[in-house]
């Protein structure tokens, strides 16, 4: 018998690692770790007009995987507030209007054994294996994110870092043991390190916040991180999967970010209730980073994005009062690269004459 | 003190509850009068952009109030029904007006969270923190409960008093049905065409769970469920721009009346709707319908 496949949703970078939890189960994955302008336009098609764009970007992507000829797909489950909760339903159901055969299984808050795990019965020591090698992926890929972050926003050849990425993020996809993970973790911060920097240059620092899909989907974000990355910005997204797992589940991933209950206690003054999605947390990290002296920040929001957009107003507040810039952005299917180009270059100039007018002295790049 | 209501989402939610139990305990409650395009002209300059239509009417009411009250009255909404919950919206409502829209001005507040605590425990906390003794205070949340369950009976009554086995469904928001700017020149127009209508009714909340966690859309929900294709004729649903909720939503109620044989029909509201292009749309599945119906009697 040849092993089904599984379509499963892109979380950018990190779906390397999901991939490899998924191989456990038994099942072939279909990933990518970026909606491609063909699944795009197949799911902005057949997608109700107003849901939100990675709405059309999951829908698009199993639809091309239906059409490759995958026999299941995974979907998250969700219960808060957002639409996100239905999201699986909605793509089952589109799916099989449109006579495709796929199948779509939902992931979490469905009890321990969840239909995903019924239908391919995964033997449970393959999967703990294959899950913790996801698990240590998921740390290399925190430190991949956080050394091209460093150095991007610094090297002398424009580009440079961003290949390095990508070469490191194929490498490691194909790694399948725990220990050769490990010493390519190891390996990683030497690389980027020999990646020709300019020491002199004191990049500006931005915080990227909102939601998760527009934070690591780089299609639908127009490949943001990178657009900042070569304008010489050095940007802290702030959708780390490790961090994120570690605080839901407890597990340790080797370094703390700011925990759940520890962001809601930041955001009190300005937002007193949980209100969906990553909402509570954005408000929350752009009163820390004002704190800890970042240069601005930039919202992404899908258009029309129930929680994100709902706090816009909580953000700008938090900016005028801690003085820190917020570059609101909302993405849908007529967003343009270069709009999104045009804006940043605005926003930074003000951001370096600010410097310049608070420090004195500014080192801005050279590069465009 | 006077304490303004806009006349908007929590208005509609619980009718007459809110100016009921102000009154009752020595506050003069001063709603907002109706919206009309007005209304969306002085929330254009300040409002977010990207909000829906009906946050928008929400920011145009509060704004209307600010000059001719002493404080206004904005809740915290996380849960309307036990076991349900609301759009995201609501639970940032307070916070996101506080933080721009009513900057500086003295808001009454409390957390409607049904599924925490039932609401009318929550009214005597805010009628303590208006320094109301607890008798005054026990005596308000009675007869403001009262009042807004008489609204809900007289609604009820009127609702099914259309007794026409041929009458139109309009599905909406309770905030959306009652609007004067978004519903009324669609009520008015069916009205004109002779169309016996039944607003959806929000009164009864023992409805059974089930997947839709949004306490409205599960009133709709069942109520669609149990749809009879003799009774009625068609299913309107009215749609405000960029509601969230509704793009959601609709998609799957048109799916239901479609599996049900109840003809259905999407109203999407918006800022620059204009009066002509209702109306055709309304006149167009109004009269589609009667030849369907004339041609099935041949």
């Amino acid at each position: 018998m040849t092993t089904e496949r599984l379509a499963i949703p892109n979380l950018g970078n990190y779906t390397v690692a999901l991939a490899a939890m998924v191989t456990g189960m038994g099942a072939e994955p279909w990933w990518s770790t970026y909606t491609n302008d063909h699944a795009m336009a197949l799911g902005i098609a057949a997608a109700p007009e107003s849901l939100c764009l990675p709405f059309k970007a999951h829908l698009g992507h199993f639809i091309e995987a239906d059409d490759a000829g995958v026999e299941n797909a995974l979907m998250v489950n969700s219960i808060g507030t957002c639409r996100l909760n239905y999201y699986r339903g909605m793509v089952e159901e589109i799916l099989k209007d449109m006579g495709r055969k796929i199948r779509v299984f939902g992931l979490g808050f469905d009890g321990f054994k969840p239909p995903v795990f019924r239908y391919f019965d995964p033997p449970l020591i393959p999967l703990l294996r294959n899950v913790s090698i996801g698990v240590e992926k998921i740390r290399t890929i925190d430190t991949i994110e956080l050394q091209t972050a460093y150095t991007r926003a610094r090297e002398v050849n424009t580009g440079e870092t961003s290949l390095l990425t990508e070469r490191c993020l194929r490498e490691l996809s194909e790694i399948n043991s725990k220990k050769t993970v490990r010493l390519f973790h190891k390996d990683v911060r030497k690389r980027f390190e020999a990646i020709a920097i300019d020491k002199s240059h004191e990049p500006l620092r931005i915080g990227l916040i909102g939601e998760v899909s527009l934070l690591r989907d780089r299609q639908l974000n127009q490949n943001l991180e990178q657009i900042l990355g070569h304008m010489g910005v050095e940007i802290k997204n702030f959708f780390l999967l490790g961090g994120e797992i570690g605080n839901n589940f407890g597990i340790s991933m080797g370094y703390k970010i700011n925990t759940a209950k520890q962001l809601a206690v930041v955001a009190k003054p300005y937002l007193e209730s949980e209100v969906g999605g990553h909402a509570r947390d954005s408000v929350a990290h752009t009163i820390n980073c004002a704190q800890a002296g970042f240069d601005a920040m930039v919202h992404v929001c899908p258009t029309g994005c129930m929680p994100e957009v709902s706090i816009r107003p909580i953000l700008r507040r938090v900016s005028e009062d801690m003085d820190i810039p917020v570059l609101q952005l909302s993405f849908d299917e007529h967003t343009s690269a270069l709009g999104v180009v045009t804006r940043v270059e605005a926003f930074l100039d003000i951001l370096w004459s600010r410097r310049q007018r608070f420090v004195g002295r500014v080192n801005r790049p050279r590069r465009t | 003190m006077k304490i303004g209501i806009p006349r908007a989402f929590y208005y509609h939610s619980y009718p007459r509850l809110w100016e009921c139990f102000f009154r009752r305990l020595g506050h003069e409650p001063v709603v907002s009068s109706r919206s009309t395009h007005k209304t969306l002209e002085i929330a254009s300059a300040q409002t977010e952009t990207e909000n829906c239509l009906p946050q928008k009417l929400f920011d145009g009411h509060l704004l209307s109030l600010i000059d001719s009250v002493d404080a206004i009255f904005v809740p915290r909404i996380l849960s309307i029904v036990n076991g349900h919950n609301c759009c995201p919206r609501f639970g940032a409502l307070l916070d996101a007006t506080r933080a721009e829209i009513a900057r500086g001005v003295p808001l009454i507040s409390i957390e409607i969270n049904e599924t925490a605590e039932p609401l009318s425990k929550t009214l005597l906390k805010l009628a303590r923190t208006l320094e109301a003794d607890r008798r005054t205070a026990n005596l308000a949340v009675q007869e403001a409960f009262a009042a807004m369950e008489q609204h809900h009976r007289e609604e009820a009554q009127l609702q099914q008093a259309q007794c026409d086995n041929r009458k139109f469904l309009l599905l909406g928001h309770p905030y959306t049905l009652h609007d004067h700017f978004i519903a009324e020149p669609i009520v008015n127009k069916l009205k004109k065409l002779q169309v016996p209508l039944e607003l959806m009714t929000f009164g009864d909340n023992n409805i059974a769970p089930g997947d839709i966690l949004w306490c409205v859309f599960n009133k709709m929900y069942r109520k669609l469920q149990s749809l009879d294709m003799h009774v009625y004729a068609g299913v309107i649903q009215i749609s405000t721009f960029n509601c969230g909720a509704d793009s959601m939503m609709t998609e799957r109620f048109r799916r239901m009346c479609k599996h049900n044989g109840v003809p259905y029909m999407l109203l999407m509201v918006d800022e620059h709707t204009g009066k002509a292009g209702v109306d055709t749309r309304l006149e167009a599945f109004v009269d589609s319908l009667s030849w369907q119906r004339a041609n099935m009697a041949i």
